[in-house]
């Protein structure tokens, strides 16, 4: 019987150690490959007839010519997006994109208006950012649409031989940007949102052109991100932001394409009205108002520093809000025609509009 | 020392005051040579432009000619300590953990110059004092121990600068670190120099006060025991006095390449001579090619170009024309 019973027990043990074996294959197998086949099949059930009640008329194909020269054909309404670039995932937000929305560049978390406007932007997962795009991620993700900046144009290349819709973008300038604007509008069926988001900027460029005072324009020095020895050149979004103010910048001879390092010398031969700093810096008013070798300043001596507020998005560079950087400016330097109270209630309105969230007044900041 | 000898480095010291004086006149902010005449005898002149000249040009310059001299001196020591003529200061790890120290500052302490500066001095102290420490751990105390604990720090180092790089923010962190990198003397203020200038005299001082020893340290570990030096120990100063100067000039210039290894090249070639005389030489060499590299950093644009760009490509071909002179 006790020899029975020990050849039963074998194998009844062996049988659990065969079971156990298979079901921890399975759900290994099942680990991998479950998610990514079962979310899009739950989620687009959901949302695809939500979306086709709502928007009765149907999507007529439509080509795009991107920022590559690329010709691009769309032929259904987009509802997977991937925006790999911070300029489009917040031009999507003030699309009223958000929902569609299925992956975005990475650290999303730095930016604040994700948290304002869209805060479950958050939680998608990333794509990798401009230097490291995340390739498989994206695709894993199934998107009927990618948005990547043009500086990614071998994933756009490898992206579209997989047959997936991609638009390379480039939003460098307010022209680019507008481009960009009016090229995702028409790709996703929301031309009327982007007319009007563009419709806002060509009327405060005109209102700010009654405002500024041509005759008397002031020499403003704009100081970078790591340090106010390094300056916005001629040849930068931030040279068009200070001009629309009405203003000269000091460093616009100079023709980089990227932040140009000056010297304490070159800075005080400039001898700026005004000194910007721009969201985000590493150092602040104080340091440049501490520091002896700038006391001889014009902007110095009369207390002329103002650090850009940066509790949106940064608005000294060409994304969707970026108008605001140019109001502000246009309000510190003009501060008779345009005040700042007028101004912030611009803003609020502004992120009211298109971003559908209300503004902490407090932040705005000078 | 020889009249051969009096001559080149009299003659060394007459052109690198030249190029200094020279350089003085030259900057983006316009001062006449009116201006420094009056500077100089004292005559009142406007104070923006007295401050520009004491406070920030003459700063500038006596710090390119101290990273000259000091890069170049403690390059010269190095090749003869460790018996490589590739040898530069950064050999065990001095610059790598500067650099690795700035980039530190740079993305944690969201750091500003001084910060920076602080960190990068520290890093290259540090990175120095790991590679002796991992000599230790060897039982043969021979150079070439050195020599691989400073391939592991400057390894290591590396791999963390590029994990920090991979994180860092491409568009401000990203930028601030590659510019330190390829150093520039354009935040060169008088307090900095001053703050370094210690470091400097302590450091020079004493391999100057070595030289002897360092000479002997040239020749194989066992003569120079039985000249009855005691070689580790004259070695272990010899690289603390290096490191202090390198560490503190870069904390506040970042990195300046290839200075420290050609400088003592060129100034062996034309004394013919390998002793401390032509370290020294080679110290004026440097101050001289890096006075005329940063008075070209300063002016052929509006913005700053980095200072390691220029001495690149003033010192390479120097060396290559003074190589086809060999026979």
């Amino acid at each position: 019987m006790r020899e029975l019973g020990g050849f039963i027990m074998n194998i009844l043990k062996r049988s659990i150690l065969i079971i156990l074996a298979i079901v921890m294959t399975l759900s290994i197998v099942g680990c991998t490959t479950k998610p990514e086949i079962e979310t899009p099949e739950n989620l687009e059930p959901v949302e695809e007839p939500e979306n086709e009640v709502v928007e009765e008329p149907k999507f007529e194909p439509i080509v795009i010519t991107d920022h590559l020269g690329r010709e691009v054909t769309i032929e259904e309404r987009p509802e997977r997006i991937v925006s790999g670039y911070y300029i489009t995932s917040s031009m999507l937000i003030a699309l009223g994109l958000e929902d569609n929305v299925v992956g975005i560049e990475a650290k999303a978390n730095s930016r604040p208006i994700y948290s304002l406007a869209a805060p479950q932007l958050l939680d998608l997962p990333n794509v990798g950012t401009a230097k490291e795009f995340n390739l498989e991620g994206c695709i894993a993700l199934e998107p009927d649409l990618v948005i990547l900046p043009i500086k990614l144009k071998d994933s756009v290349k490898s992206l579209e031989d997989l047959g997936i819709k991609v638009i390379a973008v480039n939003p460098e300038d307010m022209d680019l940007l507008k481009e960009t604007i009016i090229m995702i509008g028409k790709a996703t069926d929301n031309e009327d949102k982007a007319n009007e988001l563009i419709a806002y900027y060509d009327e405060k460029i005109s209102e700010i052109n009654k405002v500024i005072d041509v005759d008397n324009k002031k020499k403003v020095y704009l100081g970078g991100n790591s340090d106010f020895l390094s300056t916005a050149t001629g040849k930068m979004y931030q040279n068009y932001m200070i001009e629309t103010a009405g203003a000269i910048n000091v460093a616009s001879e100079i023709d980089d394409t990227y932040w140009a390092t000056i010297s304490y010398e070159q800075l005080l031969n400039y001898n700026p009205d005004v000194i910007i700093i721009v969201p985000e810096a590493d150092y602040t008013k104080e340091d440049i108002l501490n520091d002896e070798k700038l006391a001889p300043l014009t902007a110095v001596q009369n207390g002329e520093i103002y650090e850009m507020p940066e509790s949106f998005e940064a608005w000294d560079s060409p994304v969707p809000s970026g108008i605001l950087g140019t109001m502000w400016l246009t309000s510190i330097l003009n501060e008779e025609n345009y005040s700042f109270d007028t101004f912030k209630e611009d803003v609020a309105d502004f992120y009211n509009v298109f971003y559908n969230f209300s503004v902490d007044k407090e932040l705005i900041t000078k | 020392m020889s009249k051969k000898s009096f001559v080149q480095l009299f003659l060394a010291i007459l052109i690198l005051l030249t190029v200094s004086i020279i350089s003085i006149g030259i900057g983006r902010y316009p001062i006449s040579i009116e201006d420094i005449f009056k500077i100089i005898f004292n005559v009142e002149v406007d104070t923006t432009t007295r401050m520009v000249f004491f406070g920030l040009r003459l700063p500038r310059i006596i710090m390119a000619i101290i990273a000259g001299i000091g890069l170049s001196m403690a390059g010269s020591v190095y090749q003869t300590i460790f018996k490589n003529p590739l040898a530069t200061p950064d050999i065990i790890g001095v610059s790598s953990g500067a650099n690795l120290g700035a980039a530190v500052a740079i993305i944690y302490l969201s750091g500003g110059t001084r910060t920076i500066a602080v960190a990068a001095f520290v890093g290259g102290i540090i990175a120095v004092f790991t590679a002796i420490g991992l000599t230790r751990l060897s039982n043969y105390g021979g150079i070439s121990t050195f020599v691989l604990a400073g391939i592991v720090i400057g390894s290591i180092t590396e791999g963390l600068i590029m994990m920090m790089k991979f994180f860092a923010d491409p568009e401000k962190q990203l930028a601030a670190m590659e510019f330190w990198a390829m150093g520039s003397f354009a935040g060169i203020t008088e307090d900095k120099v001053i703050s370094i200038i210690p470091y400097f005299i302590i450091g020079i001082a004493t391999l100057i006060l070595l030289r002897w020893q360092i000479n002997i340290l040239s020749l194989n570990d066992d003569e120079g025991k039985s000249l009855g030096i005691p070689v580790e120990m004259i070695r272990f100063v010899v690289i603390i006095a290096a490191t202090l100067v390198v560490a503190s000039i870069v904390s506040v210039t970042g990195l300046i390449a290839f200075i420290g290894l050609i400088a003592p090249h060129i100034g062996r070639m034309i004394t013919k001579r390998n002793d401390f005389y032509t370290t020294i030489f080679s110290g004026l060499i440097g101050g001289i090619i890096l006075v005329i590299a940063d008075c070209l950093a300063r002016s052929l644009s509006s913005s700053e170009i980095p200072i390691s760009i220029l001495t690149t490509f003033i010192g390479a071909p120097f060396l290559a024309y003074l190589m086809s002179r060999q026979r």
